[in-house]
């Protein structure tokens, strides 16, 4: 049993008991009750509600754009760009090098009815932007996350509530987000009578031997095996290649129709086939691997049963 | 962009009930599996349809709205947790029923389950950071996968797949800490060993 399943188990209800619980006038109730709240308020009002959904004038699509694969950046066109790169970017200095000590972590510019914040320290504490929010009367909490090489300086997450008023400012041609496409943000405009309480996380450039809490796809721009072709080869071919960039294998995910388990580099077989690389730490990547040589389809050859309703056999990481 | 305009009032009804239908259940069952109790978890559903219905067109179509739905009510329990938490009148008769039946039933509590299995899987669960149970739970509960979970949690699928591993991690380094003799039919997972150190 693994430790999916495992935690399956904890699940307290299932939805189908969860279903029995309540009767269907109970439900019908609710709906009624729901339907009968009046929703026509006044325009600015409905923006000012719409709080927990990020991005929400824009919408689904938008957002996910916004905060996924994209999700880029704040690598600031100009200021925030330099700023980043002079502190933390992969081709300045070391990542704990001399930061704007002393000074604001972030700079406020204020456009009208607007500010414009740029993120002048990415190393600050996120106390330190937290209190420089609320100077300026924004509740809003900032914490930057290492992430691999591509990413740096990009939005990692955006939620809390009232973010549908912060407008991320994009430009064209500033960032490779390996899946974002060529118009990534490069900062956030923030209406300076926000009354939210927004959350952000942005990207900044990882210590030596520090794990990334968020990446690209290896082989995107930027990255560490950029313009390597590794998939359906094996192994052996595949460490020889990385080698050459003075990448090694930090751990190899092992891709079986249960879903996948870790193994330690050494224990797996040279002719075993590559499927993919992620990012895991400057100069390491996680590889993923196994004995076939295209992954094997989840759950194929294993018919059994999920251990705890209401858990479909879940992908394991 | 918006994905639906429901500007008639009849079709605001008729496409809320048609969500409502579909996605009241699993709501309730992801409310109920992270409260401690029916109340807190009527409140939640109450909370989290009601603002599916004031931000109706917001709601993507099809499958992705229980996704949505999801990230709402998982918003909902945060604020709960932070004391936020209003006793909705809009419950009061869903309030009812689940008072009833956890009379009738109760609420297993993992913590207090018989099995040392469970007790020992729930201690380490509880250890853990609560975005890591959330994402654990999401994959074990709510059967989600990385890009499902991605939708929920509003980051990327990737960054899923990332923080997914580094839970397993800690949750495999946590029953690692558990005490107690491994129990029969308990096997250590492929994560756990790597956390400890083992050969696998």
């Amino acid at each position: 049993m693994n430790d999916i399943e495992l935690i399956a188990q904890l699940s307290v209800i299932s939805d189908a008991q969860a279903g029995h619980l309540v009767s269907d006038a109970a439900r019908a109730d609710l709906a009624e009750r729901i339907m009968a709240v009046p929703v026509a308020a006044p325009r600015g009002r409905q923006a000012a509600e719409r709080g927990r959904w990020p991005a929400v004038g824009r919408s689904w699509r938008r957002r996910r754009w916004a905060v996924t694969a994209g999700a880029a950046g704040l690598a600031a066109a100009g200021l925030v760009a330099a700023v980043l790169a002079g502190t933390v970017g992969s081709g300045g200095p070391r990542p704990n090098g001399p930061a704007v000590v002393g000074a604001q972590a972030l700079a406020f510019v204020r456009h009208g009815r607007y500010i414009d914040v740029i993120v002048r320290n990415p190393l600050a504490d996120p106390k330190k932007y937290r209190a420089e929010f609320r100077a300026h009367h924004l509740n809003v909490s900032l914490e930057l996350i290492p992430v691999s090489p591509s990413l740096v300086g990009t939005v990692v997450y955006f939620g809390g509530s009232g973010t549908s008023a912060i407008r991320v400012i994009t430009a064209r041609g500033r960032c490779f987000t390996g899946g974002g496409g060529p118009i990534c943000p490069v900062g956030l405009r923030v209406p300076v009578d926000f009354r939210g309480d927004a959350q952000l996380v942005f990207g900044r450039a990882a210590r030596p031997g520090e794990k990334y809490e968020s990446t690209a796809s290896s082989t995107a721009p930027g990255e560490a095996l950029h313009g390597l072709h590794i998939q359906g080869r094996h192994v052996s071919a595949v460490l020889v290649m990385i080698a050459r960039r003075h990448v090694t294998v930090a751990v190899y995910h092992v891709t079986t129709a249960k879903g996948g388990e870790l193994l330690r580099p050494g224990k797996v077989p040279g002719r075993w086939w590559v499927y993919g690389a992620d990012p895991w730490a400057p100069g390491q990547v996680m590889l993923w691997v196994g004995a076939t040589r295209t992954p094997p389809a989840l759950g194929a050859g294993n018919p059994r049963t999920p251990v705890a309703s209401p858990t479909p056999p879940a992908s394991a990481g | 962009m918006r994905h639906q305009r429901s500007g008639e009032p009849a079709d605001r009804r008729r496409r809320f009930e048609a969500i409502y239908a579909t996605n009241c259940v699993p709501i309730l069952g992801y409310a109920l599996r992270r409260t401690a109790n029916g109340d807190d978890a009527a409140d939640v559903v109450a909370e989290t349809f009601l603002t599916a219905w004031r931000r109706l067109d917001d709601v993507p179509p099809g499958g992705e709205a229980r996704l949505w739905l999801y990230g709402v009510a998982r918003n909902v329990l945060a604020n709960h947790r932070r004391g936020e938490r209003r006793r909705s009148e809009l419950a009061d008769r869903l309030r009812l029923d689940l008072a009833a039946a956890g009379r009738d039933r109760g609420y297993p509590d993992p913590a207090a389950a018989d099995g040392t299995d469970l007790a020992a899987v729930a201690a380490a669960f509880r250890c853990l950071p609560e975005a890591d149970r959330e994402l654990l739970a999401l994959v074990g509960w709510e059967g989600l996968d990385h890009g499902q979970i991605a939708a929920v949690l509003g980051c990327s699928r990737n960054a899923v797949r990332i923080r997914l591993h580094r839970a397993r991690s800690r949750f495999a380094a946590a029953m690692a800490d558990q005490p107690g003799p491994r129990r029969p039919g308990q096997r250590r997972s492929a994560l756990a060993q790597l956390t400890n150190g083992d050969t696998p």
